[in-house]
């Protein structure tokens, strides 16, 4: 295996005049958890499929496990597992048959499925419920089966496609302690989601819009990149005109709303709060607290999106 | 009822979206009837008919002659011996062989009878057997012509006789009546393959529950559900008519009011016959299956369309009329080749709506206890 | 190989896991031959008349008695005039309508030759020929008897002739030996077809299809692993028909059941595989539905043969028909029941079918993409 899991070099596609994955590049370190985050429509499927050889690329290059994905798909899905967006098992079959099936597809033979079998099923939790027709599992428990279905031949590469859709956040938990376990062993696993608390999870992120990726890097540096400028937290009992009253003002960036509260978002080098609570007061409001925050993720994201639609208009 | 709308809306951009089913909906049945109606056609004409006289009389000359002259055979051989038959028919040079033995006609004149023996080739058993049917007439039509010449001489007119007039088709051709038969046909299984899909669709896709919880009560969701596919259904039926009409010379004799009405109840019937078959089955895969069952062969084989009621056995006679389109063949055929009016139809329209009226019924009635 | 296996029990684990299938698949086809095995004839019979007696008197009831006493005719209603029998033959009640000119008694009683008028509706073209050739043989044959009648005794006896009719390749004739047949191979290509069609594309609309192509199952595994199990429910109705056709309908088979089998195994696989192509041209299930009826099973009812001879079609139309595997089992289903022959009547189109099969299986598996482009 080379010395990264993942390698993709512009890598494109189209649909008709669409594009829906545009020159996207990125590495992947072997035994990591690489979150890929966007909107819906962002490309987030698309790039996936083309990974796991399920859709050809319009151009570009991508090696999954040492593997040119464009000349041999065959080759990558033998050494990859794939959990679709959409679920995609037999509902006429129970928890044991399709996890039988999928194995003998994987070419596990007797010994193996014997070994492997029960692994997956515990894993997922399932233990018991062998004898289960899919379709009478719930929510949470489904995914957890696809996962099981698609660990069963050790593959070391794993991409999951939002693989907590419509999951309750219990659920979307315990998921993630799974994800984490598989990636301790060794599993480089590659998932998108538009949970954004999901991907503080993964070692590393690249955020996604309108098919290209606006930024990319370790939760950390994400969130680095923005503290040149602080974050003001601004607890008002009216935060609408304050929102208004503070929009204006010359060290002020940006403000939005966050809950009750507001965020306001500073010009580089800004960090008085003075000028905004002279600019409140002026307006006969006033402010509980000012707290300096971290951005969270969807600040940077909504940041970032802001941004790159800037840069195209 | 605008909730009724509502629903018909919605399916209708469903069906917009899916540009080819649209697309085949409504220009191919009218495609495919050209199709068939200049294909197919069912004449007993040019029978290849081989001659052994082994008599040689005036007689014999008469009996051939009556062959000759029916429009069905064609006489392309004639021929000295048993052997020249066989081989003409292993051949399929052709089809049918009228031998006729030494002295028939001294044996019809010393009152004997006489056996002419006529062999068919059995090869297309419909159409054998309608030969049969003619060369029967044929023989014993001359058989009581020799016979009325040797009672009463030559010259004298028979004591009886038959004029035939042949109404509304006075030509015999059977493309008339296999159109409008195609028509019936191919409009039944565009409206249940098109309708029988919707409900069960929406179970497989997981979208059923939504429509459980919708606050409109079963009839107005029933009827909202066929608003779109009668729309389509009818343009599509109408499409098939005017390609009937005129690019296919297919008459219309009679009221276009009455035509419309009919077609109407018979569109409503079908549509229904799928949605009914929608709500019985809990897969796409078993819906196509049954509602093609359902319609294909016993539209084709029970209606009327190719082959006579009257000649089924009773108790298959009776399942016929649950077949909705052996009433509606039976009204288009004489609106547009009898020139009748609504109101020889009474019983085969009260036919059509009271089918109608029970599928629709009987698929709100289950879709109303399968939504609790 | 062991994927294959692994697919064909998945897919017999789903069949069992849908009873509802079974009726339909089993039972339903048995079923319908019964009744359409009945209803597909072209003999004409009980043809429906109306007699406009004008005379009533008992010489014209003796002549509506043998139109009542035929097979042929079904004499509905005698009425005594002829008003209004143009609304029964618009109305479609009569086929044919008989009036009897008054006087009809006293005039064949004394010798004077009396016309009597046959009103036919000509819309199917067909049955009405048939139904006229047989009126008219009946009135002809009155015709005879009254003319031998009333020839002085002395003239030297009057004979007949009679035909003595032999089919050759179908003796009996049977218009139902020869539809059963026809509708059995018939109700296999609507099962088969559907079956077939469904069967791709139904796991492209669940979503299912994906997992399978991210797996190294091949694609001649997947083609085939659908094929084989729908394959052994074909085999199955072949044998239930079969058996309804020789049991129940007593048409004798003559020929021999393993070669039947055998070439319907090939017939099977045609009518599959072109299932199989709809499927992989198809997204949605409605989709493959509706291009399956229009394009494949239409044309195969009305231009194999089945009903409507292809010798009768248009020249340029009938090379077509040689697409069609319906066209060459109803010869091989009909040859092996009715003549009793074998491969060496119609090897042809034995060879023909199985070219077919090959061809579109082959189509149906490179058309199924596990890289969509």
């Amino acid at each position: 295996m080379s010395a990264t899991a993942v390698t993709v070099r512009d890598l494109t596609r189209r649909f008709g005049a669409f594009v829906a994955v545009d020159h996207v590049s990125f590495d992947v370190e072997p035994g990591t958890i690489f979150g890929f985050l966007g909107s819906n429509g962002a490309g987030k499927s698309t790039t996936i499929r083309m990974l796991c050889g399920l859709l050809r690329p319009s151009s570009g290059s991508a090696l999954v496990g040492g593997i040119d994905v464009t000349r041999d798909p065959e080759a990558v899905k033998r050494r990859i597992g794939y959990m679709s967006q959409k679920f995609s098992l037999y509902e006429l079959l129970t928890v044991e048959e399709n996890l039988t099936f999928f194995g003998g597809l994987y070419g596990l033979d007797d010994e193996q499925l014997a070994r492997r079998k029960p692994f997956a099923i515990h894993m997922a939790g399932l233990d018991g419920r062998e004898r289960t027709l899919t379709r009478d599992l719930a929510g949470g428990w489904r995914q957890r089966l696809a996962l099981g279905c698609s660990i069963l031949h050790e593959p070391r590469i794993l991409f999951l496609d939002e693989p907590t859709g419509g999951v309750d956040p219990v659920s979307r938990r315990e998921f993630w302690i799974l994800i984490n376990s598989l990636a301790s062993t060794g599993v480089t696993v590659f998932v998108t989601t538009h949970y954004l608390d999901e991907a503080e999870h993964c070692h590393r992120l690249a955020l996604m819009h309108a098919g290209r990726i606006a930024t990319m890097g370790t939760v950390a540096e994400l969130k680095r990149a923005f503290t040149n400028r602080v974050v003001f937290e601004v607890r008002t009992n009216a935060p609408m005109e304050s929102l208004r009253a503070l929009d204006g003002l010359a060290s002020v960036e940006k403000t939005s709303l966050f809950g009750t509260a507001l965020h306001v978002w500073m010009k580089p080098g800004e960090r008085e709060t003075a000028p905004l609570a002279n600019r409140l007061a002026e307006r006969g409001l006033s402010a509980e607290s000012f707290e300096v925050v971290e951005p969270s993720l969807e600040d940077v994201f909504m940041d970032v999106v802001e941004r790159q639609e800037g840069a195209a208009s | 009822m605008r909730k009724a709308l509502a629903v018909g809306l919605k399916e209708f951009r469903q069906i917009a979206r899916d540009t080819r089913t649209l697309l085949i909906l409504l220009f191919v049945p009218a495609f495919f009837l050209l199709l068939y109606g200049y294909a197919l056609n069912w004449d007993i004409r040019h029978v290849r008919l081989a001659v052994l006289d082994r008599d040689h009389s005036t007689d014999s000359r008469q009996l051939i002659s009556a062959f000759v002259n029916s429009t069905f055979f064609d006489r392309v051989a004639d021929v000295s011996s048993m052997a020249d038959v066989e081989s003409l028919m292993d051949r399929d040079r052709i089809r049918a062989a009228l031998v006729i033995p030494e002295n028939m006609s001294r044996d019809v004149r010393s009152g004997r009878q006489a056996a002419v023996q006529i062999i068919l080739s059995g090869d297309n058993a419909n159409t054998a057997t309608a030969v049969f049917g003619y060369a029967q007439a044929i023989v014993r039509g001359v058989s009581a012509a020799l016979q009325i010449e040797m009672a009463s001489g030559r010259l004298a007119p028979p004591p009886l006789s038959a004029d035939a007039r042949i109404w509304f088709n006075p030509e015999l051709k059977s493309t008339l009546f296999l159109v409008p038969g195609l028509i019936g046909f191919i409009v039944m299984i565009s409206c249940v393959v098109s309708t029988s899909l919707s409900i069960v669709r929406e179970k497989e896709r997981g979208t059923w529950e939504q429509v459980r919880m919708a606050p409109i009560n079963t009839v107005s969701y029933v009827v909202g559900k066929t608003i779109p596919y009668f729309v389509v259904s009818y343009a599509s039926a109408l499409f098939i008519i005017f390609a009937a009409m005129f690019l296919f010379g297919m008459p219309m004799r009679g009221s276009w009011s009455a035509l419309l009405a009919a077609l109407s109840l018979y569109v409503v019937g079908a549509l229904g016959t799928g949605l009914l078959v929608s709500t019985l089955v809990d897969s796409q895969a078993l819906a196509f299956l049954v509602s093609l069952l359902v319609s294909l062969l016993p539209t084709m084989i029970l209606s009327g369309f190719v082959f006579p009621i009257s000649s089924m056995p009773v108790p298959i006679q009776m399942i016929s009329l649950i077949v909705p389109a052996r009433y509606f063949l039976v009204v288009l055929r004489g609106i547009v080749l009898k020139g009748a009016d609504a109101a020889m139809y009474v019983q085969q329209f009260g036919a059509l709506a009271l089918y109608a009226a029970t599928v629709l019924g009987l698929a709100s009635l289950r879709l109303a206890r399968e939504r609790g | 190989m062991r994927r294959l296996l692994f697919l064909i029990r998945k897919e017999i684990q789903e069949l069992r896991r849908n009873p509802r299938m079974f009726p339909v698949l089993f039972i339903a086809p048995v079923i319908q031959l019964g009744i359409l095995g009945y209803a597909a004839t072209t003999d004409v019979r009980n043809v429906p008349v109306v007699v406009a007696d004008g005379d009533r008197s008992p010489a014209s009831r003796e002549l509506v008695g043998r139109f009542e006493a035929s097979r042929y005719f079904s004499v509905i209603d005698v009425v005594s005039t002829t008003s209004g029998v143009d609304q029964d033959l618009m109305r479609g009640r009569a086929w044919l309508v008989l009036a009897i000119p008054p006087g009809y008694g006293r005039m064949t009683e004394a010798g004077t030759p009396v016309g009597l008028q046959v009103l036919a509706d000509g819309s199917d073209s067909n049955s009405t020929t048939v139904a006229l050739a047989y009126a008219s043989t009946l009135i002809a044959e009155k015709a005879a008897e009254l003319a031998v009648a009333r020839s002085p005794a002395r003239i030297a006896p009057i004979g007949s002739i009679e035909a003595r009719i032999r089919v050759w390749f179908n003796p009996e004739l049977s218009s139902r030996h020869f539809m059963v047949p026809g509708v059995l191979a018939l109700l296999l290509m609507v099962i088969t077809t559907v079956l077939g069609a469904m069967a791709i594309v139904r796991e492209k609309e669940l979503g299912t299809l994906e997992q399978l192509n991210v797996t190294p199952l091949r694609r001649w595994e997947l083609t085939v692993g659908k094929l084989l199990p729908f394959g052994i429910i074909g085999m199955i109705d072949v044998l239930l028909v079969v058996a309804v056709a020789a049991l129940w309908f007593e048409i004798p088979l003559r020929g021999s059941l393993p070669l039947l089998l055998g070439l319907s195994m090939i017939y099977l696989v045609c009518t599959l595989s072109l299932g199989l192509f709809v499927s992989t041209v198809s997204q949605t299930q409605q989709q493959a539905m509706m291009t399956a009826v229009f394009f494949f099973m239409m044309p195969m009812l009305y231009l194999s043969g089945f009903i409507f001879p292809i010798e009768n079609m248009p020249a340029v139309i009938q090379p077509f028909t040689y697409l069609i595997p319906l066209r060459y089992y109803l010869v091989i289903v009909r040859g092996i029941f009715l003549k009793g022959v074998g491969l060496e009547a119609f090897w042809k189109d034995a060879l023909m079918m199985t070219a077919c099969g090959v061809a579109v299986l082959s189509l149906a598996t490179m058309r199924s993409r596990k890289t969509l482009r």
